[in-house]
């Protein structure tokens, strides 16, 4: 019991709420002695112990601070308190020591709760790694294992560093990353980031990054120092904070001189801590980025939220943001079908009846499909990325094949050899080559797939041409979610700028909804389109992948990054870093940045509203300390709880 | 050397400057600095002159917990 006690003593939250609760059930007492008992003798008494308890630790306190050369709230609150007892209030400096510890007790509590966030990045930081030394399993601290050493991730637990994964097959949960809630398949040479968790079988991995490098680490310094870093607002308010207090105490001396009232000096004393207003800013940039954080968006800092939070333009690159940024066959035009005696040339595919796909890519009809498999049998060895593309569209048709013999035409083709046959897959020039005219139809389906911003491609076997295909960069299933999400968030301009032609962008334009188009543009060019947009008064935000766009994100008011988890440098540079690479995270962003510059907006009008009326209230005497003391830590708390909504945002 | 502490009781801004003051007076601290929206404390010091338990102990002397913390 007597330890309990001592260590409580020790402790100063737990002290303070001690003395807190204390003093709360003397006022209680005095009150009940005075109004239930009509014992009126009782009431001072108690009181002023409730006072003493209370004011005691905050005496003790201001004192501290005084030896340290600081004056301290705690101090105003002393000669407030002290003061009223002196001149008999005895109720009054009770309930101003009494609020001033629930109300301190309560803002820790709820502050505590924004910067949690935090503090469960921190804790997905796992206690143990196993690492594999001389063919043993070792446990060891995260932080010992040694760069290129290989670790067991067990299922059900966290890894511990950042690595390569060199065997085994699992989901892993990496929703502390990313924000993404679906777990990701991981095998060999896939990256592990330390934090997430691996949910199904054994991995093993290559230990890249350890300790204060892994991304994890570099995630929670970045929101650390984001969270840090004063926006605008949060210095002007302290500015004003700075000299606040120092006016308010001479005010307070005014004050007696003129009215002799010591009460009234003594209750400005009480508001002379601008509480709600210093707090004001910082609790919604913390909550605004821990949220963000939390949801796989890093903002770098206030300075940034806040511009972000004004954004009315954004610019895109089209390759691999509105695009996957690799070519898909879009199109399969089966023109002829192959002759009987050439079919012969195909094993298993040689009926012509429509074969089932195992790959469940049963979109193309039994015609189509063969003009697939032969176009898929003459690129299987070409490593033109066209080439790629229309092997993974053949996927695993029955009869497919590696060709005898190929050969590649730059810029027009390849022609191959297989089971007698010669297969072309290219341009009308690689079919000139084998003196192969492209009919009327091929010809007018070629032209068409070329209106539309694909690259077409003719297929002939033997010296027919069989099908034409259509290859294109696809849009991204939500690209066009995304672009209404961020008309519906604010954004009035959506710009594309590519380097692509004005074709093809236009055709991804139509399909996302987007209207303003810059096509064929130089990375300067680039820029100048930005600066334009910020010359018509707009605030640009500019969404690229930091290397080629590197001039025009430096241009932009905020430069967004997408897919930033394990590329450092859109980590460090970028403003706005999404960490996975799902685009509807991008109007999550900016809507969240509104929603934070609204709050410390909110705030800072909340704040200033209570001093402006505590003061008045004051100086017109209808305000007295206990009443002043109990708005004062009222108008904190609404302020933290506002800036607390933040985090379910 | 460096060291870092957290708190997870700052509730005011004017904690601070209290509790910067109260680092910077004790022998073989160089600085102090307090993060109020983080509750982070970083303290360089001379680790001969000055353990970090000593540091813990001037955090609390001027009326807040705080753990030392890896990062």
């Amino acid at each position: 019991m007597v330890a309990t006690l001592a260590a409580t003593w020790r402790h100063p939250a737990r002290r303070r709420r001690l003395l807190m609760i204390l003093s709360g059930l003397l006022i209680l007492a005095a009150l009940g002695a005075r109004h239930l008992l009509q014992q009126d003798g009782w009431h001072d008494p108690f009181m002023a112990a409730a006072a003493l308890l209370a004011g005691g630790d905050i005496a003790v306190r201001a004192w501290h601070s005084l030896r340290n050369r600081h004056v301290s709230i705690e101090l105003l609150v002393t000669i407030a308190a002290g003061g009223a007892l002196l001149i008999g209030e005895v109720w009054e400096a009770a309930a101003v020591t009494f609020l001033f510890l629930l109300g301190a007790y309560l803002e820790a509590r709820t502050l505590d709760r924004t910067r949690q966030v935090l503090q469960g990045l921190l804790e997905l930081a796992p206690a143990t790694a196993t690492v594999v030394r001389d063919g043993q399993q070792v446990e060891v601290a995260p932080y010992e294992v040694l760069p290129d050493e290989i670790v067991l991730v067990k299922p059900g637990s966290k890894v511990p560093v950042d690595g390569i994964v060199v065997g085994g097959r699992s989901a892993v949960d990496e929703s502390a990353i990313t924000g993404e809630p679906l777990p990701v398949e991981k095998s060999t040479g896939d990256e592990l980031f330390a934090g997430t968790v691996n949910q199904a079988g054994l991995l093993r991995l290559r230990a890249t990054g350890i300790g204060a490098d892994t991304t994890l680490a570099r995630i929670i310094r970045r929101v650390e120092e984001a969270q840090e870093e004063k926006a605008p607002v949060q210095r002007f308010i302290e500015r004003f904070a700075r000299w606040y207090t120092p006016f308010i105490i001479g005010l307070s001396g005014v004050a007696f001189l003129l009215t002799r009232d010591v009460e009234l000096a003594l209750t400005l004393l009480v508001i002379g801590c601008p509480g709600a207003l210093v707090i004001s800013t910082p609790v919604s940039v913390v909550a605004g980025i821990g949220r963000a954080a939390q949801r796989g968006i890093l903002i770098k800092g206030g300075d940034y939220l806040e511009n972000a939070g004004k954004i009315s333009a954004l610019a895109l690159d089209k390759t691999g943001t509105l695009t996957a940024g690799r070519p898909r066959v879009t199109d399969v035009v089966a023109l002829a079908p192959v002759p009987v005696a050439e079919m012969a040339a195909v094993p298993a595919g040689g009926s012509g009846r429509a074969l089932e796909p195992s790959n469940g890519d049963s979109r193309w009809s039994a015609q189509e499909q063969d003009v697939l498999r032969w176009a898929a049998i003459a690129e299987a060895g070409s490593e033109h990325p066209l080439a790629a593309s229309i092997v993974e569209a053949a996927g695993d048709l029955p009869g497919l094949s590696d060709a005898d013999h190929f050969e590649t035409f730059t810029g027009q083709g390849v022609i191959a050899g297989y089971g007698g046959q010669t297969i072309a897959v290219g341009t009308p020039a690689l079919l000139e080559r084998l003196e192969i005219r492209a009919t009327q139809r091929a010809e007018t389906e070629r032209q068409r797939l070329q209106d539309e911003g694909k690259t077409a491609v003719l297929v002939s076997v033997g010296r027919e041409v069989i099908g034409v295909l259509g290859i294109a960069d696809t849009v991204r299933p939500d690209a066009a979610e995304m672009v209404r999400r961020l008309r519906a968030s604010g954004v009035k301009e959506i710009a594309m700028l590519t380097g692509d032609n004005r074709r093809t962008a236009e055709a991804i334009a139509h399909q996302t909804g987007i209207t303003n188009v810059h096509a064929g543009l130089l990375p300067e060019e680039k820029l100048e389109a930005i600066r334009r947009l910020q010359s018509k008064g707009h605030v640009v935000a500019m969404v690229g992948d930091g290397i080629n766009d590197a001039p025009a994100l430096a241009a932009a008011d905020i430069g967004i990054a997408m897919g930033a988890a394990g590329t450092d440098i859109a980590l460090e540079t970028a403003d706005v870093a999404l960490m996975s690479d799902d685009l509807l995270k991008l109007p999550e962003a900016i809507s969240l940045s509104h929603a934070t510059l609204r709050n410390i907006h909110q705030n800072v009008a909340i704040a200033l509203a209570t001093v402006g009326l505590l003061l008045a209230g004051v100086l017109l005497g209808e305000v007295h300390m206990a009443g002043g003391m109990l708005v004062h830590e009222a108008s904190v708390l609404v302020v933290i709880l506002n800036g607390m909504r933040l985090l379910r945002a | 050397m460096k060291t870092l502490l957290r708190s997870r009781e700052l509730s005011c801004p004017s904690c601070v400057v209290k509790i910067e003051k109260a680092l910077q007076n004790v022998p073989g601290v160089e600085s102090a600095t307090v993060h109020f929206n983080t509750g982070r404390i970083e303290v360089e010091h001379d680790p001969a002159q000055t353990g970090v338990s000593r540091l813990v102990e001037a955090v609390r002397a001027a009326g807040y917990e705080a753990e030392p913390s890896a990062f």
